[in-house]
């Protein structure tokens, strides 16, 4: 046990004897309804999408007044009440606020929460019923599939390994991230449920994604995190999510990549807003953000080169093994590629990060990439 | 009465189709986004914006030219390639593999996204089963050509 109470109140006689006092008399304390709390009377900015966190934005309650730097609440007492003597100090890593607030926070988490779906009853598996595909397009969309579980799982642990260490006053940023360690968790589900529905089972795991996936979870602040997992790695993964809803060789692939890519889109939107966030209120962290950015484009580039997930994309590009499918699925993935990547700079340039292309050394690489790609013939967007 | 495309009573058409099916959006959850479709025939083009708001569509109309920092994304294509998408979607009741928005999209091919903010860009993607719902209602809807 990590935790021992300071008291031991099974054998403390004060203790039990106010209890059974309370019992034989009906004499109540009553003090917590002198709280010294704000009354408040919440309405609804808009009725049609009903009392959101941002109507809860008032006085003590609210997210905007929030300082920089929480040092009056330590406990888990609810942002707003009062605080007594005695709650325990639960020790948060994270008390300030640029080191985890987004723009908007509060209506990624009211998005996420409509936008739930359930991978056992919204996707209609049924339609798989007597599709046939070839050996080698079943093989690599189950490889895909197993890559993708893989991603999926470390995606579920990262934000939710967070979540205790934030400081209580956060209430919307760890409400979002709840809701996208639940994203993830569905997502692993969809994917392996469509690896096993191939007939193929699982595929091979990859180390080389692994060890990508593993950067995503070591970070050393939230915001390190978040920059690797939700700006390159989601960014990265929602560019392969619309590409593999592209590629997909049935409709129910069509429809799973279309919704986990809905998740998707929001948690870069939160990683995004969040980058902007911390640059405007936290300018001194610029350069350790750099140094992240640097490790985790190294790291994101080997991910997604990893030759289970690129040879799977080459085969269901092309349609199969044949030399002219081969080749034909090189040029569709290879423009994925360096889409994904040309993505990726774009959205740090609009966050406020726009000199990053000069000291990127995966820009070095992209634009390697893209020289390589125009001389091979290949049609760039 | 069909309703011809490109038209501001093709939209509405749709809205109208999504507003008698609001268990069914409400279901896919929050749509909130603005975005413009540019739809190109003979060297010229007819521009509309489309403004969602929490389940429903809010409103449509036509524009000279769409400001791309006036919405989030703007979804463009040739008339003919339009036209395919959504003869498509009447005849199968919702856009085939190969005639949904993404795929027609990726690759700016057919239809081509363009945006100013990787942000508003996104928003296409995290609404994405919200908007190709809405274009699948044109399975519900008459539509002429011009």
């Amino acid at each position: 046990m990590a935790y021992l109470s300071t008291r031991n109140f099974i054998e403390d006689k004060d203790f039990v004897d106010k209890w059974l006092y309370t019992m034989r008399t009906g004499e109540l304390d009553l003090s917590w309804m002198k709280a010294a709390t704000e009354k408040v009377k919440p309405h609804e900015a808009n009725p049609r999408r009903g009392l959101t966190y941002r109507d809860l934005d008032i006085g003590s309650y609210g997210f905007t007044d929030i300082p920089e730097k929480v040092r009056s609440n330590r406990s888990y007492a609810p942002r707003g009440a009062e605080v007594p003597e005695g709650a325990p100090d639960a020790q948060p890593w994270v008390s300030r606020k640029s080191e985890v607030w987004a723009f908007n926070t509060e209506s990624y988490y009211e998005e996420a929460v409509t936008r739930q779906w359930n991978v056992t009853t919204d996707i209609p598996w049924e339609r798989l019923d007597g599709v046939e595909m070839p050996e080698t397009i079943g093989k690599a969309l189950s490889q895909l599939m197993t890559f993708l579980t893989e991603v999926e799982m470390i995606a579920t642990d990262t934000p939710a390994m967070w979540l205790p260490r934030l400081s209580p006053d956060f209430i919307e940023v760890k409400a979002f991230i709840a809701s996208q360690a639940m994203d993830e968790a569905r997502h692993t589900e969809a994917f392996r449920k469509r690896a096993l529905t191939t007939g193929w089972g699982l595929m091979k795991a990859s180390p080389m994604n692994e060890m990508a996936l593993k950067h995503l979870r070591d970070a050393d602040s939230f915001s390190e995190m978040s920059v690797a997992l939700h700006l390159v790695g989601e960014g990265n993964v929602l560019t392969l999510f619309r590409f593999s809803e592209y590629l997909s060789p049935t409709d129910v692939d069509k429809r799973i990549f279309r919704l986990v890519m809905q998740d998707e889109a929001r948690h870069v939107g939160y990683g995004m807003q969040h980058f902007k966030y911390v640059l405007e209120h936290f300018p001194e962290k610029r350069e350790v953000l750099h140094a992240h950015l640097d490790e985790a484009e190294n790291i994101s580039f080997a991910g997604a080169a990893a030759t289970e997930l690129t040879e799977s994309f080459i085969i269901l590009a092309g349609g199969g093994l044949k030399k002219e499918n081969i080749d034909e699925g090189i040029k569709v993935t290879t423009r994925f590629q360096l889409k994904q990547m040309e993505e990726h700079f774009e959205r740090l340039e609009k966050c406020g990060m726009p000199e990053r292309k000069e000291r990127s050394k995966l820009y070095q690489m992209f634009e390697m990439g893209k020289a390589a790609a125009e001389m091979a013939g290949i049609k760039l967007n | 009465m069909a309703v011809s495309f490109p038209s501001t009573q093709y939209f509405e058409a749709l809205q109208q189709k999504m507003a008698a099916e609001p268990e069914k959006f409400r279901r896919l959850g929050f749509i909130d986004t603005t975005f413009g479709v540019r739809v190109g025939q003979n060297g010229k083009a007819r521009n509309f914006i489309l403004e969602f708001e929490v389940f429903e569509m809010k409103g449509v109309r036509e524009v000279d030219a769409i400001d791309p920092k006036n919405v989030d994304f703007t979804i463009e294509g040739d008339a003919g390639v339009w036209r395919e998408m959504i003869e498509n979607i009447y005849r199968n009741g919702e856009a085939d593999s190969s005639h949904d928005i993404n795929t027609l999209a990726h690759f700016g091919e057919q239809l081509k996204v363009v945006y100013d903010d990787p942000d508003g860009h996104d928003k296409l993607y995290r609404f994405m089963e919200s908007i190709q719902r809405f274009f699948d209602l044109s399975s519900k809807v008459e539509v002429s050509f011009n």
